[in-house]
């Protein structure tokens, strides 16, 4: 009995605390807002001070400042960032990237990245009342994206995510190669999620990688990567290249660079795609199908329709889906399928449901 | 860069995340415009059958009523309702979201992280060609 009372006393005395918190950080924040549009947009910048914050609340005011950061760019952006050093938290950067708490190892490798610590120091900042209107201090401190890299071994999948988007964001292609190896090492179904992560590197990382990596032949999974990258890059100048990787006899790699043909939509590579229509491999078949249609317009129609009767379910429904995208000729090819009873079983249930799919949502 | 608002120009910010609602409220009021904030569409959608708006900027990813449905549903109001510009802002850098949303009537776009000075021009230019064509 006694233990309970106990264990009920404990509970209630942190749900206080816990409370006391909350609403401390809302009381905090609350002030903060007004504090931070008036510095940012009415005068509050000239008059050189944001206001005092409390020692103990200097975690809090971090957090404050990075969901701001991570909705402004420019030079509100680059305000808050003084704000953020002007707190010295970042001296302690070192030893929280090292922390026993994978929470607060991750909260390091965030800051890195949302306050920029990452250049080289340049000049001390002038006094206050010498900077002109939103001054750039151009203060930079070098080497913790070093201090980040480690952590992309981290055993916490979370950790080593953040420290992997960190390094992207920096734009720094020496970091290009341990994030990709970081990638590679993953679950072939998580990497085209992480493809956002590669992305953060920018268009750079596109020749970095032709470069770099090994040739298809030896090592086709990277190029895989690749092949996806241009697509969501849209990077015309790639296109050869991915044309180059279609002769590859890989099937993932072929699927990718075919996706990314679909998106990049230039109509003249279209007799290249067409004999992918007849592939043994139904994943090429799949895609072939889409490709076909945004490529080809309606000539493609001729070799579309065979595919309504293709054997695997998916590449009937991507060459019906092709047809209804066409509009008036693809749906013409498709209302005569459905209606000719001599046609192939799967072509013609096919054909309706796309059409009825069409139907209701407008789209006929 | 000089830009002078007309007097009681009215920009109504459909946003759910109220960091970002506060920040283009407080950078618009100091430009001398009116500000109406709506946390969702449905909220936006009430102002402005309430309110005259000049222009409106709206998040894509929101509660009850998304940035592309609300696009559309100001799309289908009479003129001049029906007309106001657009500037839709997103953290989603999805393209495929961005060109269904232009299609549906938005104006203009921006993805967050935003530079609140460019906020301001295309807002500005937004108004003024809608101003133009009268």
């Amino acid at each position: 009995m006694a233990l309970v009372s106990g264990l009920v006393l404990v509970g209630a005395i942190l749900q206080v605390r816990r409370d006391r918190q909350n609403r401390h950080r809302i009381a905090c924040y609350q002030a903060w807002e007004v504090q931070l549009t008036d510095y940012l947009f009415k005068g509050g910048y000239e008059r050189g001070s944001f206001g005092p914050i409390p020692h103990a609340d200097r975690w809090l005011f971090r957090n404050f400042l990075a969901r701001y950061q991570s909705t402004l760019a420019g030079q509100e952006s680059e305000v808050l960032r003084q704000l953020y050093l002007g707190l010295d938290i970042h001296l302690s950067l070192p030893r929280r990237l090292r922390s026993r708490d994978p929470r607060v190892r991750a909260m390091a490798a965030q800051e890195i990245g949302a306050f920029r610590l990452d250049e080289l120091t340049e000049t001390p900042p002038p006094p206050v009342a010498d900077r002109p209107w939103r001054w750039n201090p151009g203060l930079r401190i070098e080497g913790y994206l070093n201090l980040v890299l480690p952590l992309l071994d981290d055993p916490v999948p979370y950790v080593a995510h953040v420290a992997a988007r960190t390094l992207t964001h920096s734009q720094d292609l020496r970091f290009a190669s341990p994030v990709l190896a970081w990638v590679m090492r993953e679950e072939v179904y998580q990497r085209e999620r992480l493809l956002r992560v590669l992305e953060g590197f920018g268009p750079g990382l596109l020749p970095w990688m032709k470069d770099h990596l090994e040739s298809p032949d030896q090592n086709p999974e990277p190029w895989i990567l690749f092949a996806l990258l241009v697509g969501s890059h849209r990077h015309r100048d790639s296109q050869p290249r991915l044309l180059w990787l279609l002769e590859v006899p890989h099937v993932n790699l072929r699927v990718s660079v075919l996706k990314s043909l679909i998106i990049l939509a230039d109509p003249t590579i279209y007799p290249k795609v067409l004999p992918f229509a007849s592939s043994p491999v139904w994943e090429i078949r799949t895609q072939a199908a889409r490709a076909l249609g945004v490529l080809g317009g309606p000539s493609a129609i001729p070799a579309l329709l065979p595919l309504l009767a293709d054997r695997v379910f998916e590449v009937r429904r991507n060459a019906a889906q092709s047809l209804v995208d066409l509009g008036r000729a693809g749906v013409s090819a498709l209302t005569w399928i459905a209606e000719d009873a001599s046609a192939d079983r799967f072509a013609r249930d096919i054909a309706r449901e796309r059409l009825e799919w069409a139907d209701e949502r407008g789209h006929l | 860069m000089s830009r002078r608002w007309p007097e009681h120009t009215t920009v109504l910010v459909v946003e759910d995340d109220l960091t970002t609602a506060r920040i283009i409220q407080a950078r618009l009021e100091m430009e001398g415009l009116k500000v109406f904030v709506a946390l969702h569409g449905v909220e936006g959608l009430e102002i402005l059958n309430r309110e005259a708006i000049d222009l409106i900027t709206t998040d894509l990813m929101m509660p009850s009523m998304n940035g592309f449905r609300l696009v559309q549903e100001i799309r289908d109001l009479p003129p001049p309702k029906g007309r106001i510009p657009i500037l839709l802002i997103s953290s989603n850098q999805n393209e495929q979201d961005m060109v269904r949303c232009l299609a549906a009537g938005a104006d203009d776009y921006m993805i967050k992280p935003i530079s609140v000075q460019v906020l301001m021009e295309r807002l500005w230019r937004l108004f003024e060609r809608s101003r133009r064509a009268g």
